[in-house]
């Protein structure tokens, strides 16, 4: 089976480097304690049940027996303990959030592990799949050093898929697992992930059927609407439940007169979000109604009652709003002049930076457009913070905790670290919201909290919220049962087949 | 000069290159009459074939296309004229000042710009506007940087074949000034010469700035035809005349000014006027 992998990742060292190119790859090797169903509960993987101490402050797994590493050696608690406490605590980029309150791993037995905790965390429930905490081997590990460890580059986990080879700019080839702990998995026999760098020459991979998956979007939007009417061909959106990312644009509170809420609701209110969609998504995504995906109403903490920004009269209301807070039109018909810093992560982001410009000069405001390289465009805006508005691309993690906190947390303003709060919203209201919905064990006191948290971020508006983006993948017809959960092409591919 | 013109209005290929040059500065001045709005404009729906409302069709974001090549004419013309004369200018003085003065300061000049030319231009005018962050002077002054040494060696090699005439060293010895026997007696002379290079280096500049403006490091503000071809590059299977449009009008444009300038060079340089 060959799959399209976009781009090329730099390291296969899947635990401490979280980039959305390397878990395709390194999910088929690594596994997590648990796999999640179509309905984000967890489920049984390397461990095979577990239980949450009444107080929160401990969870006890359960590990799976006659499990080997591709190395041969058997999975013990030890490997748990390692890979937590001296793996991922240590390197995970994600580990300062989610691990925050991990204290210790107790191993009374070779089967049994136990995660101690300060505080509760009902979020680290949800991110126990191979993706987000990954199992390693310690024998492997211990004494070396983590990074530069000979394994980064060739994993080695209990997955059903084992290393082959990786041909730098080519492929990487990943061979069947035949001791396996799932018996008679995998069906597949190899699976090449492949590199084209080129979008046009993806697409003709998958329309000559010489690949045959293309996960994470890694087929340009605009060729999408031809693929679909390839018979050999089928699209899906399943397997990124989990998988939630909203586009922005965060305002900088610093810089009058983005400091007043009613210029900055001027804006949510002056963008059509539709045109966004449809003319720079291509349809991929729904507008975004708030501050967190619509992609949590599955787990029920997603609200769309909040201060609605897509109005009929969303214009007059904008028109309004700028009059009221003292900014009125120039000769010119414009009321002030800001920059807008374009994402340099590839061209749909200079389009959508066009549009932004001619929306908002339709409400007066006067946009200049910066592009910058990749380093300059994240030094201005997160170290040198000098940008007045910025088109980011936010991931959103597993749970609320991850999405919320670090970008809207007064104690996430952090001088110099990308993709934090750099729109300087401080609510100390807001801190003690989400910091209570952090420890709350009880699932419906924590959905009311992040309630509440949405409806004061959408009236205080520190960032506009543009597209809830829905990635696609593309398939071939003959390949069979490749996304078996919402982790998707993020997850093995142990059960998928292909039809000869 | 005028006989030049006349052997010049006789060769066929150059006439039609200054047709072409003649037209695109017609729209280019006309362009706020045609198109009086802003080429960003979202002025219809997206992707609109050619023919329709929109003459030559509308792109991904549903901007005429016929107006952002409008406005990308001018775009060309201003960067590829103003990196052009900074060019020369430039490349005047570092040439005329080592091809008069010779000796030692000819010869750290002359490194200096051998030094220039021995990087890759296209990846320089790159990494300058990279560094400058991109915008119409930081391309004006890239595409500059790049292009003045051919000229500086033009001119050096003009002032050391004509440093050794009667009539320079004849200004000398009455008296004139360095600056005057420069700039009156000896740029004159080689005027012809820097005009049939110049010319052809606008047609450069053009190029550079639609490479630049492709590979988006243009001036995001400021609509260009490599901007429109990078934009219309994603749907080019879907939508041919997004690319295809801008192109022609770079293929005519660059085309036209060369022609002009091998017209240029041969009815101004003396060796090729008996052809």
């Amino acid at each position: 089976m060959v799959m399209i992998v976009q781009p090329e990742p730099s390291t296969l060292a899947h635990y401490a480097v979280t980039a959305g190119n390397i878990p395709p790859i390194a999910t088929q090797i690594y596994e997590g304690l648990a796999t999640y169903d179509w309905d984000q509960n967890p489920q049984p993987n390397l461990a095979t049940s577990w239980e949450i101490a009444p107080d929160g402050k401990s969870i006890t797994f359960k590990l799976r027996e006659g499990v080997v590493f591709h190395n041969g050696k058997p999975f013990t608690s030890a490997d748990v303990q390692f890979s937590f406490m001296e793996i991922l605590k240590k390197y995970h980029p994600f580990a300062p959030l989610l691990l925050a309150e991990l204290t210790g791993v107790d191993t009374p037995d070779e089967k049994t592990a136990v995660l101690l905790l300060a505080n509760p965390a009902p979020y680290l429930m949800k991110a126990l799949a191979g993706r987000d905490l990954p199992i390693m081997c310690k024998s492997v590990f211990e004494g070396t050093q983590i990074l530069q460890n000979p394994s980064a580059n060739k994993p080695i986990g209990t997955g059903p898929f084992k290393f082959g080879q990786w041909d730098r700019g080519q492929f990487v080839r990943l061979d069947r697992n035949d001791k396996y702990w799932k018996p008679g998995l995998p069906y597949l026999d190899h699976i090449i992930a492949r590199f084209i760098p080129d979008a046009a020459t993806r697409s003709a991979a998958l329309e000559t059927g010489e690949a045959h998956f293309a996960g994470y979007s890694a087929v340009n939007y605009a060729d999408l609407a031809r693929m679909k009417t390839n018979p050999i061909l089928d699209t899906t959106m399943k397997g990124y439940e989990m998988t939630p990312a909203l586009s922005v644009l965060e305002l900088n509170a610093k810089h009058p007169p983005l400091d007043k809420k009613e210029v900055r609701q001027a804006i949510a209110y002056a963008i059509d979000r539709k045109v966004i969609l449809r003319d720079v998504m291509y349809g991929c995504g729904k507008p975004a109604t708030g501050p967190l995906s619509s992609l949590f109403k599955t787990v029920g903490f997603y609200t769309d009652d909040v201060r609605n920004y897509d109005v009929p009269d969303r214009l007059k209301i904008a028109n309004k709003l700028l009059d009221g807070a003292g900014l009125p039109r120039g000769a010119n018909g414009m009321r002030f002049g800001m920059h807008l810093e374009v994402n340099s992560f590839g061209e749909q982001w200079l389009r959508q930076a066009e549009y932004l410009k001619q929306a908002l000069a339709i409400v007066g405001i006067d946009l200049t457009l910066r592009s910058e390289d990749t380093a300059t465009w994240l030094r201005r805006v997160y170290t040198d913070y000098d940008y007045d508005i910025n088109e980011p691309f936010l991931s959103q993690g597993v749970d609320p905790v991850y999405g919320l906190n670090k970008q809207y947390l007064t104690s996430q303003i952090r001088k110099g670290v990308t993709f934090v709060n750099d729109s300087f919203y401080a609510n100390l209201e807001f801190d003690g919201i989400l910091n209570e919905a952090m420890r709350e064990q009880d699932h419906d006191k924590r959905a009311v909290l992040y309630k509440k948290a949405q409806q004061i971020l959408a009236e205080d508006c520190p960032l506009v919220w543009l597209i809830d983006v829905q990635y696609v993948s593309v398939f071939n017809r003959k390949l069979h049962d490749h996304t078996t959960g919402p982790l998707g092409t993020q997850q093995a591919f142990e059960r998928a087949w292909l039809e000869t | 000069m005028l006989e030049g013109f006349a052997r010049f209005a006789r060769n066929r290929m150059a006439l039609f290159g200054a047709t072409v040059l003649v037209c695109l500065l017609l729209l280019v001045l006309l362009t706020p009459v045609i198109y009086p709005d802003d080429p960003f404009k979202l002025a219809g729906p997206a992707l609109q074939p050619p023919g329709g409302r929109f003459l030559l069709g509308t792109d991904t974001l549903g901007r005429d296309v016929a107006a952002e090549i409008a406005y990308g004419a001018r775009t060309s013309l201003i960067i590829g004229v103003g990196a052009t004369l900074a060019a020369i200018v430039f490349g005047a003085v570092a040439g005329g000042v080592a091809g008069y003065y010779r000796g030692r300061t000819e010869t750290v000049l002359m490194r200096i710009t051998e030094f220039f030319q021995t990087i890759p231009a296209f990846i320089f005018a790159l990494l300058i506007v990279a560094i400058l962050s991109p915008s119409v002077s930081s391309e004006i002054i890239a595409i500059a940087a790049v292009s003045w040494p051919s000229i500086a060696r033009l001119v050096r090699g003009e002032f050391v074949s004509l440093g050794g005439r009667e009539f320079v060293q004849a200004c000398a010895g009455l008296g004139a000034s360095d600056a005057r026997v420069i700039f009156s007696h000896m740029l004159p002379n080689c005027a012809s010469s820097i005009i049939a290079v110049g010319s052809l280096l606008i047609g450069t500049a053009i190029l550079l700035e639609a490479g630049l403006a492709f590979l988006g490091l243009g001036d995001p503000n400021v609509m260009s035809w490599g901007l429109i071809i990078s934009a219309g590059r994603a749907v080019l299977r879907s939508a041919w005349w997004i690319c295809t449009f801008p192109g022609i009008a770079i293929l005519l444009t660059v085309l036209g000014i060369n022609l002009i300038g091998d017209g240029l060079n041969e009815a101004l340089n003396p060796r090729l006027r008996e052809r």
